[in-house]
Protein backbone atom coordinates (compact mmCIF):
# COMPACT_ATOMS: atom_id res chain seq x y z
CA UNK A 1 0.00 0.00 0.00
CA UNK A 2 3.27 2.27 1.17
CA UNK A 3 3.85 2.35 -2.99
CA UNK A 4 1.00 3.47 -3.95
CA UNK A 5 0.55 6.49 -1.27
CA UNK A 6 4.39 7.59 -2.37
CA UNK A 7 3.37 7.51 -6.28
CA UNK A 8 0.68 9.56 -4.81
CA UNK A 9 3.02 12.01 -3.14
CA UNK A 10 5.05 12.12 -6.13
CA UNK A 11 2.46 13.37 -8.02
CA UNK A 12 1.54 16.19 -5.66
CA UNK A 13 5.39 17.17 -5.64
CA UNK A 14 5.28 16.87 -9.51
CA UNK A 15 2.35 19.43 -9.22
CA UNK A 16 4.59 21.90 -7.31
CA UNK A 17 7.38 21.37 -9.56
CA UNK A 18 5.57 22.43 -12.65
CA UNK A 19 3.53 25.56 -10.36
CA UNK A 20 3.18 28.03 -13.42
CA UNK A 21 1.78 25.06 -15.61
CA UNK A 22 -0.75 24.46 -12.53
CA UNK A 23 -1.81 28.27 -11.68
CA UNK A 24 -2.73 29.31 -15.11
CA UNK A 25 -4.70 25.77 -15.14
CA UNK A 26 -6.70 26.94 -12.05
CA UNK A 27 -6.92 30.48 -13.49
CA UNK A 28 -8.43 28.97 -16.55
CA UNK A 29 -11.11 27.07 -14.56
CA UNK A 30 -11.93 29.95 -12.28
CA UNK A 31 -12.58 32.02 -16.21
CA UNK A 32 -14.64 28.84 -17.10
CA UNK A 33 -16.67 29.05 -14.13
CA UNK A 34 -17.24 32.80 -13.68
CA UNK A 35 -18.72 32.39 -17.36
CA UNK A 36 -20.95 30.23 -16.35
CA UNK A 37 -21.92 32.04 -13.24
CA UNK A 38 -22.64 35.25 -14.60
CA UNK A 39 -24.44 33.87 -17.53
CA UNK A 40 -27.10 32.52 -14.79
CA UNK A 41 -26.96 35.32 -12.48
CA UNK A 42 -28.12 37.38 -15.65
CA UNK A 43 -30.58 34.72 -16.33
CA UNK A 44 -32.27 34.20 -13.22
CA UNK A 45 -34.61 37.13 -11.94
CA UNK A 46 -33.51 38.19 -8.69
CA UNK A 47 -36.96 37.17 -6.60
CA UNK A 48 -37.99 34.70 -9.06
CA UNK A 49 -36.42 31.31 -10.19
CA UNK A 50 -35.87 29.65 -13.65
CA UNK A 51 -37.83 26.05 -14.05
CA UNK A 52 -37.75 25.82 -10.36
CA UNK A 53 -34.32 26.86 -9.63
CA UNK A 54 -33.92 29.99 -7.24
CA UNK A 55 -31.12 32.27 -7.81
CA UNK A 56 -29.18 30.97 -4.72
CA UNK A 57 -29.96 26.80 -5.95
CA UNK A 58 -28.78 27.81 -9.24
CA UNK A 59 -25.88 29.33 -8.24
CA UNK A 60 -25.08 26.76 -5.67
CA UNK A 61 -24.89 24.52 -8.45
CA UNK A 62 -22.70 26.57 -10.47
CA UNK A 63 -20.19 26.91 -7.67
CA UNK A 64 -20.55 23.14 -6.56
CA UNK A 65 -19.22 21.91 -9.81
CA UNK A 66 -16.41 23.40 -9.64
CA UNK A 67 -15.66 21.69 -6.49
CA UNK A 68 -16.73 18.06 -7.59
CA UNK A 69 -15.34 18.41 -10.62
CA UNK A 70 -11.97 18.72 -8.71
CA UNK A 71 -13.01 15.65 -7.04
CA UNK A 72 -14.54 13.93 -9.71
CA UNK A 73 -13.12 15.11 -12.57
CA UNK A 74 -9.18 16.19 -12.32
CA UNK A 75 -6.93 13.42 -13.16
CA UNK A 76 -3.50 12.55 -14.53
CA UNK A 77 -4.73 9.06 -16.01
CA UNK A 78 -5.97 10.82 -19.63
CA UNK A 79 -1.43 9.35 -19.91
CA UNK A 80 -2.17 5.73 -20.24
CA UNK A 81 -3.15 5.67 -24.19
CA UNK A 82 0.27 7.70 -24.94
CA UNK A 83 1.78 5.36 -22.69
CA UNK A 84 0.63 2.22 -24.58
CA UNK A 85 1.65 3.77 -27.58
CA UNK A 86 4.81 4.55 -26.79
CA UNK A 87 5.90 1.64 -25.04
CA UNK A 88 6.71 2.45 -22.00
CA UNK A 89 3.43 -0.05 -20.77
CA UNK A 90 6.19 -2.82 -21.02
CA UNK A 91 7.76 -0.82 -18.02
CA UNK A 92 4.98 -1.43 -15.91
CA UNK A 93 4.24 -5.07 -16.65
CA UNK A 94 7.85 -6.00 -15.16
CA UNK A 95 7.22 -4.50 -12.00
CA UNK A 96 5.13 -5.73 -9.04
CA UNK A 97 2.76 -3.36 -9.35
CA UNK A 98 -0.80 -3.27 -10.18
CA UNK A 99 -0.97 -0.66 -12.92
CA UNK A 100 -4.61 0.44 -12.67
CA UNK A 101 -3.99 1.29 -8.55
CA UNK A 102 -0.70 2.91 -9.87
CA UNK A 103 -3.04 5.23 -12.29
CA UNK A 104 -5.40 5.92 -9.57
CA UNK A 105 -2.89 6.30 -6.79
CA UNK A 106 -1.39 9.58 -9.31
CA UNK A 107 -5.11 10.76 -9.79
CA UNK A 108 -5.70 10.86 -6.47
CA UNK A 109 -2.22 12.83 -6.06
CA UNK A 110 -3.27 15.16 -8.85
CA UNK A 111 -7.02 15.53 -7.07
CA UNK A 112 -5.76 16.45 -3.93
CA UNK A 113 -3.89 19.56 -5.22
CA UNK A 114 -7.17 20.50 -7.35
CA UNK A 115 -9.26 20.34 -4.24
CA UNK A 116 -7.53 22.35 -2.13
CA UNK A 117 -7.39 24.88 -5.10
CA UNK A 118 -11.01 24.50 -5.69
CA UNK A 119 -11.90 25.33 -1.76
CA UNK A 120 -9.39 28.20 -2.28
CA UNK A 121 -10.76 29.64 -5.13
CA UNK A 122 -14.60 29.43 -3.88
CA UNK A 123 -13.51 30.72 -0.82
CA UNK A 124 -11.86 34.10 -2.36
CA UNK A 125 -15.04 34.14 -4.92
CA UNK A 126 -17.35 34.11 -2.09
CA UNK A 127 -15.24 37.14 -0.59
CA UNK A 128 -15.40 38.83 -3.37
CA UNK A 129 -18.90 38.38 -5.30
CA UNK A 130 -21.00 37.29 -2.27
CA UNK A 131 -22.98 35.18 -4.16
CA UNK A 132 -26.40 34.25 -2.59
CA UNK A 133 -25.94 30.72 -2.12
CA UNK A 134 -27.69 27.74 -0.31
CA UNK A 135 -26.00 26.12 2.52
CA UNK A 136 -26.82 22.26 3.19
CA UNK A 137 -26.93 21.72 6.81
CA UNK A 138 -28.38 17.79 6.76
CA UNK A 139 -25.28 16.02 7.92
CA UNK A 140 -26.83 13.10 6.18
CA UNK A 141 -27.67 14.31 2.54
CA UNK A 142 -23.89 15.73 2.76
CA UNK A 143 -22.72 12.28 3.58
CA UNK A 144 -24.56 10.72 0.25
CA UNK A 145 -23.85 13.53 -1.47
CA UNK A 146 -20.10 12.97 -0.67
CA UNK A 147 -20.71 8.88 -1.39
CA UNK A 148 -22.15 9.83 -4.93
CA UNK A 149 -18.76 11.55 -5.44
CA UNK A 150 -16.84 9.20 -5.01
CA UNK A 151 -18.77 6.66 -7.40
CA UNK A 152 -18.30 9.84 -9.85
CA UNK A 153 -14.56 9.78 -9.19
CA UNK A 154 -14.37 6.19 -9.46
CA UNK A 155 -16.82 6.22 -13.09
CA UNK A 156 -14.86 9.07 -14.55
CA UNK A 157 -11.45 6.93 -13.74
CA UNK A 158 -12.84 3.94 -15.68
CA UNK A 159 -13.87 6.19 -18.46
CA UNK A 160 -10.63 7.27 -18.93
CA UNK A 161 -9.05 3.82 -18.80
CA UNK A 162 -10.94 2.80 -21.11
CA UNK A 163 -10.44 5.48 -23.40
CA UNK A 164 -6.53 5.04 -22.70
CA UNK A 165 -7.10 1.19 -23.48
CA UNK A 166 -7.86 2.12 -27.08
CA UNK A 167 -3.97 2.85 -28.01
CA UNK A 168 -3.33 -1.07 -27.71
CA UNK A 169 -5.56 -0.89 -31.31
CA UNK A 170 -4.65 2.84 -32.45
CA UNK A 171 -2.62 5.77 -32.09
CA UNK A 172 -5.41 8.18 -32.16
CA UNK A 173 -6.35 8.76 -28.51
CA UNK A 174 -6.94 12.32 -28.46
CA UNK A 175 -9.83 12.40 -30.91
CA UNK A 176 -11.57 9.82 -28.78
CA UNK A 177 -11.23 11.40 -25.79
CA UNK A 178 -11.53 14.79 -27.67
CA UNK A 179 -15.58 13.84 -28.03
CA UNK A 180 -15.60 11.85 -24.87
CA UNK A 181 -14.86 15.39 -23.03
CA UNK A 182 -17.78 17.59 -25.48
CA UNK A 183 -20.52 15.04 -24.60
CA UNK A 184 -19.20 14.80 -20.65
CA UNK A 185 -19.50 18.52 -20.49
CA UNK A 186 -22.61 18.36 -21.96
CA UNK A 187 -24.19 16.14 -20.55
CA UNK A 188 -22.67 15.40 -16.93
CA UNK A 189 -24.39 18.72 -16.10
CA UNK A 190 -21.36 21.36 -15.89
CA UNK A 191 -22.88 23.99 -18.06
CA UNK A 192 -26.60 23.58 -16.25
CA UNK A 193 -28.68 21.21 -14.35
CA UNK A 194 -29.97 18.66 -16.51
CA UNK A 195 -33.63 18.58 -15.16
CA UNK A 196 -34.20 21.89 -16.85
CA UNK A 197 -34.28 19.99 -19.87
CA UNK A 198 -37.29 18.58 -21.57
CA UNK A 199 -38.58 15.64 -19.51
CA UNK A 200 -38.09 12.66 -21.94
CA UNK A 201 -34.72 14.04 -22.47
CA UNK A 202 -34.14 14.40 -18.99
CA UNK A 203 -35.21 10.60 -18.19
CA UNK A 204 -33.25 9.46 -21.27
CA UNK A 205 -30.09 10.81 -19.29
CA UNK A 206 -30.87 9.60 -15.69
CA UNK A 207 -30.57 6.56 -17.57
CA UNK A 208 -26.29 6.98 -18.39
CA UNK A 209 -23.37 7.02 -16.64
CA UNK A 210 -22.54 11.36 -17.25
CA UNK A 211 -25.54 12.52 -15.33
CA UNK A 212 -24.02 10.84 -11.99
CA UNK A 213 -20.70 12.31 -12.77
CA UNK A 214 -21.52 15.80 -11.78
CA UNK A 215 -25.28 16.82 -11.83
CA UNK A 216 -26.25 14.07 -9.08
CA UNK A 217 -23.70 14.61 -6.57
CA UNK A 218 -25.34 18.15 -6.90
CA UNK A 219 -28.85 17.73 -6.69
CA UNK A 220 -28.00 15.44 -3.45
CA UNK A 221 -26.42 18.34 -2.28
CA UNK A 222 -29.11 20.92 -3.06
CA UNK A 223 -31.19 18.82 -1.26
CA UNK A 224 -34.18 18.89 -4.38
CA UNK A 225 -34.21 14.54 -4.03
CA UNK A 226 -35.92 11.62 -2.44
CA UNK A 227 -34.25 9.61 -0.40
CA UNK A 228 -35.84 7.23 -2.84
CA UNK A 229 -34.67 8.94 -5.61
CA UNK A 230 -30.79 9.11 -4.09
CA UNK A 231 -30.85 5.05 -3.59
CA UNK A 232 -32.02 4.75 -7.47
CA UNK A 233 -29.30 7.06 -8.49
CA UNK A 234 -26.49 5.86 -6.40
CA UNK A 235 -27.51 1.84 -7.69
CA UNK A 236 -27.66 2.88 -11.26
CA UNK A 237 -24.42 4.77 -10.99
CA UNK A 238 -22.95 2.02 -9.06
CA UNK A 239 -24.31 -0.35 -11.89
CA UNK A 240 -22.31 1.33 -14.80
CA UNK A 241 -18.85 1.11 -12.60
CA UNK A 242 -19.33 -2.19 -12.26
CA UNK A 243 -20.08 -2.62 -16.52
CA UNK A 244 -17.50 -0.44 -17.59
CA UNK A 245 -15.24 -1.91 -14.86
CA UNK A 246 -16.05 -5.42 -16.21
CA UNK A 247 -15.42 -3.48 -19.64
CA UNK A 248 -12.23 -2.16 -18.95
CA UNK A 249 -10.78 -5.80 -17.25
CA UNK A 250 -11.95 -7.59 -20.93
CA UNK A 251 -9.98 -4.72 -23.21
CA UNK A 252 -7.27 -4.54 -20.94
CA UNK A 253 -6.85 -8.23 -21.40
CA UNK A 254 -7.54 -8.11 -25.00
CA UNK A 255 -4.87 -5.33 -24.84
CA UNK A 256 -1.90 -6.81 -23.47
CA UNK A 257 -2.69 -9.69 -25.88
CA UNK A 258 -2.48 -7.75 -28.53
CA UNK A 259 0.63 -5.45 -27.33
CA UNK A 260 3.79 -5.09 -28.97
CA UNK A 261 5.73 -2.71 -27.17
CA UNK A 262 5.77 -0.87 -30.54
CA UNK A 263 8.31 2.37 -29.77
CA UNK A 264 10.37 0.96 -27.27
CA UNK B 1 7.01 40.00 -51.31
CA UNK B 2 3.47 38.78 -50.47
CA UNK B 3 3.14 36.62 -53.08
CA UNK B 4 6.62 34.72 -51.40
CA UNK B 5 4.64 34.23 -48.26
CA UNK B 6 1.17 33.21 -49.54
CA UNK B 7 3.57 30.35 -51.45
CA UNK B 8 4.94 29.06 -48.30
CA UNK B 9 1.47 29.48 -46.24
CA UNK B 10 -0.57 26.93 -48.81
CA UNK B 11 2.89 24.68 -48.87
CA UNK B 12 2.75 24.59 -45.18
CA UNK B 13 -0.82 24.19 -45.09
CA UNK B 14 -1.03 21.38 -47.68
CA UNK B 15 1.62 19.31 -45.62
CA UNK B 16 -0.33 20.02 -42.55
CA UNK B 17 -3.58 18.63 -44.00
CA UNK B 18 -1.77 15.79 -45.43
CA UNK B 19 -0.78 14.83 -41.87
CA UNK B 20 -4.30 15.64 -40.58
CA UNK B 21 -5.68 13.71 -42.56
CA UNK B 22 -3.62 10.19 -42.09
CA UNK B 23 -5.62 9.14 -39.48
CA UNK B 24 -9.00 9.72 -41.27
CA UNK B 25 -10.74 8.26 -38.37
CA UNK B 26 -9.32 10.90 -36.19
CA UNK B 27 -10.31 13.72 -38.41
CA UNK B 28 -13.49 12.89 -38.79
CA UNK B 29 -13.68 12.27 -34.84
CA UNK B 30 -12.35 16.01 -34.40
CA UNK B 31 -14.07 17.34 -37.00
CA UNK B 32 -18.04 15.81 -35.45
CA UNK B 33 -16.46 16.81 -31.99
CA UNK B 34 -16.02 20.60 -32.77
CA UNK B 35 -19.85 20.43 -34.78
CA UNK B 36 -21.20 18.82 -31.65
CA UNK B 37 -19.63 21.48 -29.01
CA UNK B 38 -21.50 24.45 -31.35
CA UNK B 39 -24.62 22.12 -31.51
CA UNK B 40 -24.50 21.69 -27.57
CA UNK B 41 -24.47 25.22 -26.94
CA UNK B 42 -26.66 26.35 -29.53
CA UNK B 43 -28.93 24.03 -27.99
CA UNK B 44 -28.14 25.25 -24.42
CA UNK B 45 -29.17 29.03 -26.09
CA UNK B 46 -32.38 28.33 -27.27
CA UNK B 47 -33.52 26.14 -23.98
CA UNK B 48 -32.62 29.72 -22.24
CA UNK B 49 -34.26 31.43 -24.20
CA UNK B 50 -37.33 29.45 -25.26
CA UNK B 51 -38.06 30.13 -21.37
CA UNK B 52 -36.86 34.08 -20.64
CA UNK B 53 -37.37 35.31 -24.14
CA UNK B 54 -34.60 38.04 -24.35
CA UNK B 55 -30.92 37.52 -22.33
CA UNK B 56 -29.77 40.56 -21.25
CA UNK B 57 -32.05 42.34 -23.63
CA UNK B 58 -31.59 40.69 -26.58
CA UNK B 59 -33.76 38.51 -28.64
CA UNK B 60 -32.80 35.07 -29.66
CA UNK B 61 -31.22 35.65 -33.36
CA UNK B 62 -29.50 38.39 -31.61
CA UNK B 63 -27.55 36.29 -29.53
CA UNK B 64 -27.51 33.64 -32.04
CA UNK B 65 -25.31 36.62 -34.11
CA UNK B 66 -23.13 37.09 -31.16
CA UNK B 67 -22.61 33.59 -30.56
CA UNK B 68 -22.09 32.65 -34.57
CA UNK B 69 -19.69 35.95 -34.40
CA UNK B 70 -17.53 34.35 -31.73
CA UNK B 71 -17.24 30.83 -33.77
CA UNK B 72 -16.54 32.46 -36.75
CA UNK B 73 -13.50 34.78 -34.97
CA UNK B 74 -12.30 31.90 -32.64
CA UNK B 75 -12.40 29.42 -35.71
CA UNK B 76 -10.72 31.44 -38.45
CA UNK B 77 -8.11 32.05 -35.62
CA UNK B 78 -6.91 28.75 -34.96
CA UNK B 79 -7.45 27.70 -38.92
CA UNK B 80 -4.67 29.89 -39.24
CA UNK B 81 -2.35 30.31 -36.25
CA UNK B 82 -2.51 26.33 -35.40
CA UNK B 83 1.05 26.56 -35.66
CA UNK B 84 1.27 28.09 -32.39
CA UNK B 85 0.02 24.98 -30.22
CA UNK B 86 3.02 23.27 -31.37
CA UNK B 87 5.88 26.13 -31.09
CA UNK B 88 6.77 24.57 -27.89
CA UNK B 89 8.13 21.78 -29.26
CA UNK B 90 10.24 23.73 -31.22
CA UNK B 91 11.64 26.13 -28.09
CA UNK B 92 12.35 22.60 -26.09
CA UNK B 93 13.48 20.60 -28.95
CA UNK B 94 15.66 23.54 -30.46
CA UNK B 95 14.17 23.21 -33.98
CA UNK B 96 13.07 27.39 -34.00
CA UNK B 97 17.00 27.40 -34.71
CA UNK B 98 16.16 26.71 -38.13
CA UNK B 99 13.16 28.90 -38.45
CA UNK B 100 15.67 31.34 -37.25
CA UNK B 101 18.31 30.72 -40.31
CA UNK B 102 15.88 30.43 -43.19
CA UNK B 103 15.34 33.78 -45.37
CA UNK B 104 11.73 34.60 -43.92
CA UNK B 105 10.51 35.85 -41.27
CA UNK B 106 10.43 34.10 -38.23
CA UNK B 107 7.78 35.39 -36.80
CA UNK B 108 5.58 34.50 -39.82
CA UNK B 109 7.00 30.44 -39.56
CA UNK B 110 5.80 30.53 -35.90
CA UNK B 111 2.27 32.00 -36.33
CA UNK B 112 1.23 30.81 -40.04
CA UNK B 113 2.87 27.42 -40.17
CA UNK B 114 0.72 24.91 -41.28
CA UNK B 115 -3.43 25.90 -41.06
CA UNK B 116 -6.08 23.63 -39.23
CA UNK B 117 -8.12 22.15 -42.35
CA UNK B 118 -10.05 20.30 -39.97
CA UNK B 119 -11.55 24.03 -39.11
CA UNK B 120 -13.16 24.48 -42.52
CA UNK B 121 -16.44 22.89 -41.59
CA UNK B 122 -16.94 25.09 -38.05
CA UNK B 123 -15.76 28.35 -40.73
CA UNK B 124 -18.51 26.92 -43.08
CA UNK B 125 -21.01 26.89 -40.15
CA UNK B 126 -20.43 29.99 -37.71
CA UNK B 127 -21.05 32.48 -41.45
CA UNK B 128 -24.03 30.44 -42.23
CA UNK B 129 -25.51 30.95 -38.71
CA UNK B 130 -24.10 34.51 -38.99
CA UNK B 131 -25.95 35.19 -42.59
CA UNK B 132 -29.07 33.59 -40.69
CA UNK B 133 -29.22 35.19 -37.57
CA UNK B 134 -28.66 39.42 -40.11
CA UNK B 135 -31.71 37.90 -42.45
CA UNK B 136 -33.80 36.69 -39.52
CA UNK B 137 -32.91 40.09 -37.04
CA UNK B 138 -33.26 42.36 -40.61
CA UNK B 139 -33.12 46.21 -40.62
CA UNK B 140 -29.52 45.83 -41.01
CA UNK B 141 -27.66 48.98 -42.72
CA UNK B 142 -25.16 48.75 -44.96
CA UNK B 143 -23.00 50.52 -43.21
CA UNK B 144 -23.42 48.09 -39.90
CA UNK B 145 -22.43 45.32 -42.27
CA UNK B 146 -18.99 47.24 -43.10
CA UNK B 147 -18.09 47.61 -39.61
CA UNK B 148 -19.62 44.97 -38.99
CA UNK B 149 -16.31 43.72 -41.29
CA UNK B 150 -14.24 46.00 -40.41
CA UNK B 151 -14.71 44.95 -36.66
CA UNK B 152 -13.88 40.97 -37.42
CA UNK B 153 -10.72 41.76 -39.27
CA UNK B 154 -9.87 43.91 -36.07
CA UNK B 155 -10.41 41.22 -33.77
CA UNK B 156 -8.77 39.08 -35.99
CA UNK B 157 -5.95 41.21 -35.88
CA UNK B 158 -6.03 40.67 -31.72
CA UNK B 159 -6.22 37.35 -31.74
CA UNK B 160 -2.84 37.86 -33.82
CA UNK B 161 -1.19 39.95 -31.13
CA UNK B 162 -2.45 37.40 -28.32
CA UNK B 163 -0.64 34.67 -29.82
CA UNK B 164 2.69 36.64 -30.33
CA UNK B 165 2.66 37.57 -26.97
CA UNK B 166 2.29 33.39 -26.15
CA UNK B 167 4.89 32.91 -28.70
CA UNK B 168 7.05 35.26 -26.78
CA UNK B 169 6.30 33.91 -23.39
CA UNK B 170 7.21 30.42 -25.24
CA UNK B 171 10.25 31.82 -25.88
CA UNK B 172 11.06 33.01 -22.22
CA UNK B 173 9.55 30.47 -20.18
CA UNK B 174 8.95 27.16 -22.95
CA UNK B 175 5.85 27.20 -21.43
CA UNK B 176 2.95 27.62 -24.76
CA UNK B 177 -0.24 25.77 -23.41
CA UNK B 178 -1.42 26.59 -20.39
CA UNK B 179 -0.96 30.61 -21.80
CA UNK B 180 -2.45 29.31 -25.28
CA UNK B 181 -5.56 27.74 -23.05
CA UNK B 182 -5.62 30.81 -20.92
CA UNK B 183 -6.59 32.92 -24.03
CA UNK B 184 -9.10 30.28 -25.46
CA UNK B 185 -10.77 30.21 -22.20
CA UNK B 186 -10.78 34.42 -21.56
CA UNK B 187 -11.95 34.81 -25.09
CA UNK B 188 -14.95 31.50 -24.34
CA UNK B 189 -16.59 34.85 -22.20
CA UNK B 190 -17.03 36.37 -25.28
CA UNK B 191 -19.78 33.47 -26.26
CA UNK B 192 -22.21 35.95 -25.29
CA UNK B 193 -22.53 39.81 -25.03
CA UNK B 194 -20.56 40.80 -22.38
CA UNK B 195 -23.13 42.77 -20.86
CA UNK B 196 -23.93 39.86 -18.73
CA UNK B 197 -21.14 40.51 -16.70
CA UNK B 198 -21.52 43.00 -14.11
CA UNK B 199 -18.57 45.77 -13.28
CA UNK B 200 -16.10 45.70 -12.58
CA UNK B 201 -15.55 42.46 -14.74
CA UNK B 202 -17.41 44.26 -17.94
CA UNK B 203 -14.64 46.46 -17.92
CA UNK B 204 -11.93 44.39 -17.85
CA UNK B 205 -13.34 42.16 -20.80
CA UNK B 206 -13.58 45.49 -22.83
CA UNK B 207 -10.57 47.02 -22.14
CA UNK B 208 -7.45 45.20 -19.98
CA UNK B 209 -8.37 41.46 -21.76
CA UNK B 210 -9.74 42.86 -24.74
CA UNK B 211 -12.42 40.19 -25.42
CA UNK B 212 -15.62 42.21 -25.46
CA UNK B 213 -13.70 44.23 -28.53
CA UNK B 214 -13.27 41.32 -29.98
CA UNK B 215 -16.39 39.03 -29.95
CA UNK B 216 -19.06 42.08 -28.66
CA UNK B 217 -18.21 44.74 -30.37
CA UNK B 218 -19.02 43.63 -34.09
CA UNK B 219 -22.72 42.27 -33.33
CA UNK B 220 -23.29 45.30 -31.36
CA UNK B 221 -21.76 47.35 -34.80
CA UNK B 222 -23.98 45.29 -37.19
CA UNK B 223 -27.50 45.82 -35.23
CA UNK B 224 -26.30 49.23 -34.70
CA UNK B 225 -25.59 49.86 -31.17
CA UNK B 226 -21.98 50.96 -31.20
CA UNK B 227 -21.22 54.30 -31.25
CA UNK B 228 -18.38 55.13 -33.18
CA UNK B 229 -16.42 56.31 -30.62
CA UNK B 230 -16.50 52.71 -29.47
CA UNK B 231 -15.45 51.98 -33.28
CA UNK B 232 -12.48 54.01 -32.79
CA UNK B 233 -11.22 52.78 -29.22
CA UNK B 234 -11.39 49.09 -30.69
CA UNK B 235 -8.95 50.09 -34.00
CA UNK B 236 -6.88 51.93 -31.69
CA UNK B 237 -6.38 49.24 -28.61
CA UNK B 238 -5.57 46.41 -31.56
CA UNK B 239 -3.01 48.65 -33.63
CA UNK B 240 -1.40 49.76 -29.47
CA UNK B 241 -1.47 45.79 -29.06
CA UNK B 242 0.37 44.97 -32.23
CA UNK B 243 2.96 47.76 -31.39
CA UNK B 244 3.80 46.32 -28.35
CA UNK B 245 3.32 42.56 -29.01
CA UNK B 246 6.20 43.28 -32.31
CA UNK B 247 8.69 45.05 -29.69
CA UNK B 248 8.17 42.16 -27.11
CA UNK B 249 8.89 39.78 -30.27
CA UNK B 250 11.78 41.23 -30.75
CA UNK B 251 12.91 41.65 -27.13
CA UNK B 252 11.87 37.80 -26.71
CA UNK B 253 14.03 36.72 -29.85
CA UNK B 254 17.12 38.62 -28.34
CA UNK B 255 16.77 36.38 -25.57
CA UNK B 256 16.68 32.97 -27.41
CA UNK B 257 19.17 30.83 -25.93
CA UNK B 258 18.63 27.70 -28.34
CA UNK B 259 19.26 25.84 -24.88
CA UNK B 260 18.23 22.25 -26.58
CA UNK B 261 19.57 22.45 -30.13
Amino acid sequence: MNKYLLVAKNTWYETVAYRFNFVMWRIRVVFQLLTVYFLWLAIIPENGDFLGYTKPLMLTYVLGTSLIASIALASRSYGIGDEINNGNLSNFLIKPINYFLYWFSKDMGDKAMNILFSVLELTMLFLLLHPPIFIQTNIFIIFLALISSVIALILYFLFNILLGLIGFWSPDVWAPRFIFIILLNFFAGSLFPLDILPKSVFYFLRALPFTYILYFPLKIYLGQLSQIEIYIGVFISAIWVLIIYWFVRIIWAKGIAAYTAYGR
Amino acid sequence: MVGKYLKIWWTMTRIASQIAFVSRFGAIIFILGKILRFAFFLLFLLLLISKTKVIVGYEIWQVILFFATFNLIDTVVQFFLREVYRFRSYVVSGDFDYFLIKPISPLFRSLFGGSDVLDISMLLISVGFVIMSIFKIGDISLSGVLVYLLLILNAFLIALTFHIFILVVGILTTEVDNTLWLYRDITQMGRLPIDIYKEPIRGILTFILPVGIMMTFPPKSLMGLLSIQSVMIALVVSTVLLYVSLKCWKFAISRYASASS
